[in-house]
């Protein structure tokens, strides 16, 4: 683990200097968990796909602006986790696709938008049991959804949590028993 | 410990974060209570199925995309050293800026004519004779003034009360010729560059 983060804090040094290679050396580091994170935020393959990429040129362009003595995942995921939020801050509410069109009896907002069959299931190929809990997971309330999210996908500790989402740690224990709830309740007469 | 209680207790123990001593009065009350024990237990499972299929999950983005964030970042990166240098040497810049104008200007000044130019007074140029591309100033004519030829030559019988100034060809000097002034001949691009840099602070101080 030591040699690890040595490792890191060498490639991010380079890379602040603007070596290029460092600096893919990273994306290729963090990639597939910038994206497993948006994906899970998100639900949705594009949009996770915008996030990681959003979230590396952010890392680029302000790479003056980060401090060395934090950690350099607690720095990115912060980047990813504050983007993925706004993400579904902007999202349009659902209702609105519901509503019927005034001119066009029978359409509604759903026929406007251009259909993804590429789910989850069909995509990665998901066991049913792990279908069942990626749903569970989707259901969660926005402000559960990161903490859990960051605690079981990318297994930080609360300490960590508080320190990507600039919140007490308080904040994050109490996100983390009622998500953990949460999801008990949604798991309850399936599995357990 | 009343339920309430050890619920609370039960997320803590989860996460790694309650103190032996509570932990251990927690499982007292666990094995005393035994919805309390249900309920722990599917906690529990919740939690380790959680780890367990997320990290199982392979979820993974396109190897393009690494391509796609690459692209995106040289561009931004090959922007940046000019402006810097420009940031740091602004003297040096606008110097080499003035250079390169006044060369380019020259240079196209120097290509610009091929036509003989005669400049003179006025009230000398009756008496100048021009045989093609080159001016004779006959034998016992003076010129008052200065008489400057581009782009000819020029053979001077008679009187030049000023200055010759010959660009682009060549002058001839009678024995009888009597030049007051300097004679400056340029052919060379840069005798020629140096003569207008000269020509145009002269200018500017006289005007």
């Amino acid at each position: 683990m030591i040699v690890v983060e040595h490792f890191e804090a060498r490639l991010v040094k380079l890379a602040r200097k603007g070596e290029q290679t460092a600096f893919a050396e990273l994306v290729e580091l963090y990639k597939d968990k910038i994206f497993h994170l948006a994906y899970r935020m998100l639900s949705n393959r594009h949009e996770a796909e915008d996030i990681v990429q959003e979230t590396f040129l952010r890392v680029y362009k302000n790479f003056d602006r980060y401090d060395d003595k934090q950690k350099f995942s607690t720095w990115i995921y912060r980047i990813a986790t504050n983007l993925c939020i706004d993400r579904l801050r902007k999202r349009k509410p659902n209702y609105y696709l519901d509503a019927g069109m005034n001119d066009q009896d029978g359409v509604d907002g759903y026929a406007l938008i251009p259909g993804d069959d590429r789910t989850p299931e069909t995509e990665y190929l998901l066991s049913e049991t792990q279908q069942t809990i990626h749903k569970a997971i989707e259901g969660l309330p926005a402000k559960y959804k990161s903490v859990i999210i960051l605690r079981y996908l990318q297994e930080l500790s609360l300490q960590e949590i508080s320190d990507v989402l600039e919140m007490p740690v308080t904040t994050v224990k109490t996100r983390v028993h009622r998500g953990r709830e949460f999801l008990r309740k949604k798991l309850e007469h399936k599995f357990l | 410990m009343d339920c309430k209680q050890a619920s609370s207790l039960m997320h803590d123990f989860l996460d790694d974060d309650l103190p032996h001593e509570q932990a251990l009065e927690l499982k007292q009350h666990l094995q005393a209570c035994p919805s309390c024990d249900a309920l722990y237990r599917e906690l529990e499972q919740t939690e380790m199925l959680m780890f367990a299929t997320i990290k199982h999950t392979a979820i993974k983005a396109d190897d393009e995309l690494v391509d796609r964030i690459m692209h995106q970042i040289p561009r931004q990166y090959d922007r940046q050293p000019f402006p810097k240098w420009v940031r740091r040497h602004p003297a040096l810049t606008a110097a080499a800026l003035f250079l390169v104008v006044m060369l380019f200007s020259a240079v196209s000044m120097w290509d610009k004519g091929e036509d003989l130019v005669v400049k003179t007074a006025e009230s000398n140029q009756s008496q100048l004779i021009i045989e093609g591309k080159t001016v004779t100033v006959p034998e016992g004519v003076s010129i008052a003034g200065n008489l400057t030829i581009e782009n000819g030559d020029v053979q001077i019988l008679g009187e030049v009360q000023g200055n010759l100034t010959v660009i682009d060809g060549s002058y001839y000097q009678a024995s009888t010729a009597h030049i007051a002034g300097e004679i400056k001949s340029i052919d060379q691009a840069l005798d020629w560059i140096w003569y207008r840099i000269s020509n145009v602070f002269t200018e500017v101080a006289y005007r």
